[in-house]
């Protein structure tokens, strides 16, 4: 009677009919078995599930940000905002219609001068290229090939005003409220 | 009899041409029967093709042609950047400031500068406006105060075909006539930049970054 396993005294379970099938009496059948044959193919599924999601958003053409500056605000296109301007004197037509043309000859001056300006540079540019080409067919070979340090090119405008010397500028930050707009 | 001629025309499977078929069509019923028989695998038991009346009610055809649909546009273009007369490819003229006025105008310039000096302009566009709070650390006490509401202005002016040779020039003029406060940048156009146009997917993202 020593020879006999612990189960004819304690029955672990119901299922445990046989004295010497110990280990088989469980449901073995059931659980592990599903792991092997099911999941793989949930996991296929669940990616081609996440493929088709992708291929969906990704027919829908990529939307470009609206620009707030071209969109006027509501409270501007109010029809109480109306302002009611005096009639103008017959002098100071006279002078603002002078001032403009004033204004007109002077800007024209500037464009002229800007365009021979351009002129004079393009041209004194072909001349020194030519008197290079004469000179050395490599140096102008070298010379007409595009300038690869020129192009990431900064510059910040001129300042109305000088930088003040010794200026102690208050502590403080910048948050940026962008609005963020998505698709 | 015409009708029984038409039948036995159909049964031989010739191949007459089409042409044949659309000459007929001005033609009288009964010799446009003869004729309608060169399409004889389709149609021949439609007589009223044959009739006058056809084709009455057609007006399309006198509509101006209205061009297609434009799609939103995914692709780019981006030029050979070295060739025999070593041009520049696509290249943005990116100009920013806090005065939208100024760099509107200093914009349209620009632009019709360019157009002047023949160099191709393809595009002329605004980047999306960014908005800054600029607060300061009061002198007695510890509180941040909002000291104003600043908004940052960009737009960009696409060129290409630059020449080499013209390019400083170019740029020697843009400088010499850059206002007070407007930033100036001068570089080449790249892929990230046209994204940076477009509204982001957080979705779409977290969906790729998840499969992979």
């Amino acid at each position: 009677s020593s020879r006999l396993p612990q189960t004819v005294l304690f029955r672990g379970s119901h299922w445990q009919t046989s004295l010497l099938a110990f280990r088989a009496s469980l449901p073995v059948r059931a659980q592990p078995k599903k792991k092997k044959k099911v999941d793989p193919r949930r996991e296929q599924a669940q990616k081609d599930r996440m493929k088709k999601k992708i291929k969906k958003l990704e027919k829908a053409a990529p939307e470009m940000i609206p620009i707030e500056d071209f969109v006027a605000p509501l409270k501007y296109s109010d029809s109480n905002r109306v302002r009611s301007l005096p009639p103008l004197s017959f002098e100071e037509t006279e002078r603002r219609v002078l001032l403009m043309k004033k204004w007109c000859l002077f800007k024209q001056k500037q464009d002229k001068a800007e365009k021979k300006a351009i002129q004079t540079l393009v041209e004194a540019q072909q001349e020194a290229l030519k008197e290079l080409r004469l000179e050395s067919e490599e140096l102008y070979q070298a010379a007409i090939r595009r300038d690869e340090g020129l192009l990431p090119f900064e510059r910040d405008g001129p300042n109305y005003t000088p930088p003040i010397p010794g200026y102690d500028p208050p502590e403080g930050k910048c948050v940026d409220i962008t609005k963020v707009y998505t698709q | 009899m015409s009708a029984a001629l038409a039948k036995v025309l159909c049964l031989q499977k010739g191949a007459l041409l089409k042409q044949v078929f659309v000459l007929g069509r001005a033609a009288t019923p009964r010799e446009s029967r003869l004729c309608a028989a060169g399409d004889a695998l389709v149609s021949c038991h439609r007589h009223y093709k044959s009739r006058p009346t056809h084709g009455i009610g057609r007006f399309k055809y006198l509509l101006p042609k209205e061009p297609p649909k434009k799609r939103k546009e995914k692709v780019q273009m981006k030029e050979i950047n070295v060739g025999t007369e070593y041009e520049y490819g696509d290249v943005n003229i990116q100009m920013t400031s806090y005065d939208m006025c100024l760099v509107e105008h200093f914009a349209q310039y620009v632009h019709k500068l360019c157009n002047r000096l023949a160099v191709k302009v393809n595009e002329s566009y605004a980047m999306p406006t960014k908005t800054n709070e600029v607060l300061f650390l009061e002198e007695r006490g510890s509180k941040m105060q909002l000291d104003a509401v600043l908004t940052t202005h960009q737009r960009v002016v696409q060129i290409s075909g630059l020449s080499s040779t013209f390019a400083p020039i170019l740029l020697e003029v843009i400088q010499s006539s850059q206002p007070e406060g407007v930033h100036l940048s001068v570089r080449e156009h790249t892929e990230a930049d046209f994204k940076s146009r477009l509204k982001s997917r957080p979705e779409l993202e977290e969906l790729l970054a998840q499969m992979n």
